[in-house]
């Protein structure tokens, strides 16, 4: 009998304790007012910004709640939420949002394909950082900041420089060799439908003490930009090279030798051309491949030939990890020229963008 | 069997405590009144810069009164100081070039200003020489395709120049002529353009007897392409005077002063209503080396450079009451 008792004592308080917790009816009538468990939502909205959602249904769907045309769920069969009694104020005391929600961000377009610029700007006050190593022991850096929407400034380092102190050497880079750079352009489709993005780039090295050699390097260039569909696009270029040599060793009692530059000889030794080609196969993953330029110094050869411009050829494929991260790897191959395949080196390189400077200015405006 | 039912009953009023806990207290609560809703008060008018909040008195609007290096048809306002500065990266290393200007707006058609003046060194970097100057514009009203009319006066400063041990003194004043032209047609264009008549003298410091002076005569042009709202794209071309000394020679000669161009093209971006971003590129080439031409892009520089507009009579008027007129 005790036993008996004891069961039904348990039944009884384990099914009290299990109806209390489970949610409230909806009230027949429609209307939470009535309800002593459910706190009535309030006849007028309480006093607040004008953009706060009005208060959810008190047995709605908050997914929906609000939503013109959005089907009732009174007892969240439809949006498979369990029903739960909802704050009336929960609303009012969210942060306000002040004026219309943000759209979404349009996908980044690169200021470089691999090695070769594009006819893209960043947008303005945004940061870009991309880091590479390579199977040929190159490191490198380059950083970004968009600004206004019509100009990019850069700071990187790059090894693409090379050296050489006679024709019958093998050329070997010259790292670190900072660069800075400064790009002007017009966003694509600006001035009229089909215009592609147009930029004015230069890029001009610091000088570089190495070897007893003094050395600079600078480039203008002008390219254009099409996406051809939402999966391809072209880049087309030219470039004006100019580079100077001068060597640091004076003897005594002698002036210091003559520098020379790429521009002291013909002007088409300076005029080449460069572009590229992105294929977006997959959603988040691009196939890259361009063609540019880099120098040589030969510090032993003739004149004409202590600064040359190699043709550099580069493929990879870059993957978009997330919004702010990309994975490039490929592989290129400093000297095309001469179709020395031993010279080629695989790279990866990670690339971070980030609208942070941008947001914080606009906060600030 | 009871411990079992126990437990079962102990799990239950637990569970069925916990889920009362996180429910909503029954009844009607109190009205919680929003934290931080939106500001209902109307943002003060009034020209009284008391009754505006800091952040008002920055958002301008503000006004420069120069393109790159040349002035414009404009002042930077009555009771607005502007403090602007850039630096060129890579003329060489060590030798990072900067200029700055400090000016100060009275009356609306007036500015007085310190400022560093375009001239192009004996070592033929295009090196800023110190003046101090006064700008106007005159009280014309605007009307599409009438210029509006500046006209700045720079007193040069004198600047010593070190080449080979030997120091040249180089002193720049001059004296420019601007307009400034606005087109209802094309409210994206403004065109700059004058005339800088400039007064260079050199004086080697060893020799002063070598003193040379020359007035030049020398055009200038700019203009400005609005982009955005915010930013714009300038390009400017002008003649500067350019010092040439070789103080080793011999017989000892005197410094040559000879024109120089200047180019200049990049972009102007409003990051804040009192704070303007400058970039450009620039180009030099000297009569001098006329085997350094276009194509001399490794002689070609990036300069980056900055202007913050200070309302000081608005905040002079905060502070102490003073200037709320």
């Amino acid at each position: 009998m005790k036993q008996a008792n004891a069961v039904v004592l348990a039944t009884v308080l384990a099914t009290g304790a299990l109806a209390r917790a489970q949610p409230a009816p909806p009230d027949p009538s429609g209307s939470a007012a009535g309800s002593p468990s459910i706190p009535a939502a309030p006849a007028a909205s309480p006093p607040g910004p004008a953009t706060a959602p009005a208060p959810a249904p008190a047995t709605g769907d908050p997914a929906t709640a609000g939503v013109p045309g959005a089907p009732a769920d009174p007892d969240g069969l439809i949006s498979g939420q369990p029903d739960t009694p909802l704050d009336p104020y929960a609303a009012a005391a969210a942060p306000a949002r002040r004026g219309p929600p943000k759209p979404p961000r349009p996908p980044l377009d690169f200021p470089e394909v691999l090695t070769t610029p594009t006819g893209w700007l960043l947008p303005a006050g945004v940061l870009y950082s991309k880091d590479a190593i390579d199977t040929g022991g190159g490191v490198t850096s380059d950083n970004r900041v968009g600004l206004g929407d019509v100009a990019e400034f850069g700071v990187a380092t790059t090894d693409q420089v090379r050296e050489r102190q006679t024709m019958a050497d093998k050329p070997e880079r010259i790292q670190p060799y900072i660069t800075a750079s400064f790009r002007l352009g017009i966003a694509e489709n600006r001035l009229f439908d089909q215009q592609p993005g147009v930029t004015l780039g230069f890029r001009k090295s610091f000088e570089r003490n190495h070897d007893d050699e003094k050395t600079r390097i600078a480039e203008l260039t002008l390219v254009a930009s099409k996406h051809l569909g939402k999966r391809a696009a072209l880049h087309v270029g030219g470039a004006l090279w100019d580079a100077s040599l001068q060597s640091t060793v004076t003897e005594p009692g002698q002036a210091p030798p003559p520098e020379i530059t790429l521009h002291g000889h013909d002007y088409k030794n300076q005029i080449r051309p460069f572009g590229g080609f992105e294929a977006r196969p997959l959603p988040r993953s691009e196939i890259l491949i361009d063609l540019g330029w880099a120098p040589e110094f030969c510090y032993q050869c003739a004149d004409t030939d202590k600064i040359k411009l190699r043709p550099e050829l580069s493929w990879g494929v870059r993957y978009e990890v997330a919004r702010f991260m990309h994975l490039e790897s490929g592989v290129r191959v400093p000297d095309i020229g001469n179709f020395n395949l031993l010279d080629a080196q695989i790279f990866g390189q990670v690339t971070f963008t980030s609208f942070a400077l941008k947001g914080a200015v606009d906060s600030l405006k | 069997m009871q411990r079992v039912l126990g437990l079962l009953l102990a799990i239950a009023v637990i569970a069925g405590a916990a889920r009362a806990e996180a429910d909503p207290p029954s009844g009607d609560p109190a009205p919680v009144a929003p934290e931080d809703g939106p500001n209902t008060t109307p943002p003060a008018t009034g020209h009284d810069a008391r009754a505006v909040s800091l952040g008002t008195l920055f958002r301008g609007p503000f006004h420069s009164s120069r393109l790159f290096a040349m002035p414009s048809a404009d002042v930077v306002g009555a009771y607005i100081l502007s403090l602007s500065g850039e630096g060129s990266l890579l003329e060489q290393p060590g030798v990072l070039t900067s200029a700055g200007v400090i000016a100060i707006g009275f009356g609306d058609i007036a500015q007085l200003e310190y400022r560093h003046t375009e001239a192009i060194g004996i070592t033929g970097l295009d090196a800023p020489v110190p003046a101090v100057g006064v700008q106007l514009k005159l009280p014309i009203p605007e009307h599409s395709g009438v210029p509006a009319i500046g006209i700045a006066f720079r007193l040069g400063v004198p600047r010593g120049e070190l080449q080979d041990g030997h120091e040249l003194d180089e002193t720049v004043t001059d004296l420019y002529l601007v307009g400034r032209l606005r087109f209802a047609g094309a409210p994206w264009l403004t065109l700059h353009g004058g005339t800088r008549i400039s007064s260079a003298k050199a004086v080697p410091g060893s020799d002063p007897a070598l003193a040379t002076q020359r007035t030049l005569i020398l055009p200038t042009a700019g203009y400005e392409l609005a982009m955005t709202d915010t930013s714009k794209i300038i390009g400017e071309i002008s003649l500067a005077p350019q010092f040439q000394w070789m103080p080793d020679a011999t017989p000892a000669t005197a410094p040559q002063i000879r024109r120089g161009l200047l180019g200049r093209l990049g972009m102007r971006w409003r990051i804040l209503p009192s704070v303007i971003f400058d970039g450009s590129l620039g180009y030099q080439v000297d009569d001098a080396a006329p085997t350094a031409g276009f194509d001399a892009v490794v002689s070609w520089d990036i300069r980056l450079g900055a202007e913050v507009f200070v309302p000081w009579g608005a905040l002079a008027c905060r502070a102490v009451g003073v200037f709320c007129e």
